[in-house]
């Protein structure tokens, strides 16, 4: 990774002095209170030692990092696609919008447990699953965000474009796209921490791979030191993934610095 | 770029519908306008008088309430797909897509008609070299000055080699030396392309400076005069100036009070 991305991502090794502290504060803190807390009549297991976690992560098997992985990338493509088009359909049709606007903000205000609930009722196919929980979370996020944006785009560009007679294609990919890229990579960024916390749930209740089928295990297990672990896991993704695009964001809105 | 095309306005008229109120407005009266091939006409007028409403029906981005535009035959609205690549804007603020480089934003109409590349970037970097910004190439628009951008917003409208060239208050919000000298080199290049060119302005010196011909707008387009600027010596140009703001300031005043046809 480019050490600029390392360093959005706090993991370059420049992490400031107060975050270092903190973090070694909690660590110590957490260390002390596994060594007392038999003492203070909590089981042994429900705070592992620092060392335990350890021996956990080094136990994790990272072909349910890359499923889990690949769940969220796949059905974030997915829903970028769906959630563009759909956007670019509405903004082309104001009747069209008016008998979806209402829809979607439905689907928005259907918590994430309830998609996950109908999935399950819905379909056999775990991956179907999963995709549709996700799909059905994101999809509308990219969607009203691409619209707004679209809408923001300013009258003065949008009457240059047209004096010059584009055809709708080309409206589209020379002015809308790029005017509305800035507004598309946060959706993303948006998108991403809420696909990463959805899927582990999803995967929790139905899957047999993935970060989220692993974090079940462990519970069935009384296993704290491995929630640990894969905790930790899925965090450290998030910061990667975060910073993958923090960088794609710069290279492509270079233009505004 | 297709031959140079004559512009035919008649009876023109233009209402809107106030989406609040409800109420109609007259944009734009009745207007007849004859502009010949290659001519170089300034439309005057204050502000609210129709001007940019006539700019955007001009362009095509509105549809005439009644009465006609005809380019060449054809109407803006109507036909519109068919002024692609033969007319080109110049607007009040440049317009420039800011995440495009100065190159980029002059190649933007030819990428749209379908030039090859090779041939946009050679175009796009000619004219940026003939309009001074030969070394800002790359330069994206936040990166030059107002006069600069106008300059590439000059240079993108040309360099489709226009056949009609409209211009909507294109130097108004310059200082009066670069207003001038990009005056100048609008002229020249209008001249050049033997293109048919509209200039909109509610600045007299700029109309005078530039137009064949005068043509002064009351309210809601109303032609009140109608001036051959070359009918007149340019030591008279202080009096025709003057003659103008007196029109405009009676507004409902016959046009005969300036002389339109001299000579």
């Amino acid at each position: 990774m480019h050490p600029e991305g390392l360093r959005e991502a706090g993991l370059d090794g420049t992490l400031s002095r107060q975050t270092v502290l903190s973090l070694l504060i909690f660590a110590v803190a957490w260390e002390v209170m596994s060594h007392f807390a038999p003492a203070l009549g909590i089981p042994a297991f429900a705070i592992p030692s620092l060392v335990r976690i350890g021996q956990s992560l080094m136990t994790i098997a990272p072909v349910d990092v890359i499923v889990t992985l690949a769940r969220v990338i796949g059905a974030l493509l997915l829903s970028f696609v769906l959630g563009l088009a759909l956007a670019i359909a509405m903004y082309r049709s104001p009747t069209l919008e008016s008998y979806l606007h209402p829809m979607i903000r439905l689907f928005m205000a259907v918590p994430v447990v309830s998609w996950i609930l109908f999935a399950v009722l819905w379909f056999r196919g775990v991956e179907f699953r999963i995709a549709f929980v996700l799909v059905a979370v994101c999809g509308p996020v990219f969607l009203v965000d691409s619209l707004d944006a679209m809408r923001g785009v300013s009258r003065e560009l949008r009457g240059m474009m047209r004096s010059f007679r584009p055809t709708t294609l080309q409206y589209f990919t020379k002015l809308m796209l790029p005017a509305i890229l800035p507004s598309l990579i946060t959706s993303w960024k948006i998108n991403l921490s809420l696909a990463i916390r959805v899927v582990t749930i999803a995967e929790l209740v139905g899957a047999v791979t993935g970060i989220g089928h692993q974090l079940a295990v462990a519970q069935e297990l009384f296993s704290v030191a491995d929630v640990f672990a894969w905790t930790l896991v899925l965090v450290v993704l998030l910061f990667l993934l975060e910073a993958v695009i923090a960088r794609v964001e710069r290279r492509m809105l270079r233009w505004r610095t | 770029m297709s031959g140079p095309l004559p512009i035919e306005v008649r009876k023109l008229r233009k209402v809107f519908r106030q989406t609040t109120s409800g109420q109609s407005v007259v944009a734009i009266e009745e207007l007849d306008l004859r502009i010949a091939p290659r001519e170089v006409v300034a439309i005057v007028g204050q502000t609210g008088c129709g001007k940019s409403t006539f700019f955007d029906l001009m362009i095509g981005l509105e549809r005439p309430t009644s009465g006609s535009i005809a380019i060449g035959g054809k109407t803006p609205y109507g036909d519109f797909d068919h002024f692609r690549g033969q007319m080109a804007t110049v607007f009040q603020q440049d317009r420039l897509l800011p995440w495009r480089s100065a190159r980029d934003n002059v190649k933007l109409p030819l990428e749209l008609i379908g030039v090859h590349e090779d041939e946009q970037r050679e175009r796009a970097m000619s004219w940026l070299e003939r309009l001074g910004l030969g070394g800002f190439t790359n330069a994206y628009p936040h990166e030059l000055s107002g006069g600069m951008r106008q300059r590439v917003a000059i240079a993108r409208a040309f360099v489709l080699q226009p056949a009609i060239l409209l211009a909507d208050e294109a130097f108004g919000h310059l200082d009066e030396v670069t207003a001038a000298e990009l005056r100048e080199t609008f002229l020249a290049l209008a001249r050049e392309c033997g293109s048919t060119a509209i200039l909109i302005t509610h600045q007299l010196e700029e109309a005078i400076g530039v137009g064949d011909r005068i043509v002064v707008f009351g309210k809601s387009a109303k032609l009140l005069a109608d001036i051959h600027v070359a009918r007149w010596d340019k030591g008279e140009y202080a009096i025709l100036r003057e003659a103008i703001q007196a029109t405009l300031q009676c507004n409902e005043q016959d046009s005969r009070l300036i002389p339109s046809e001299r000579g």
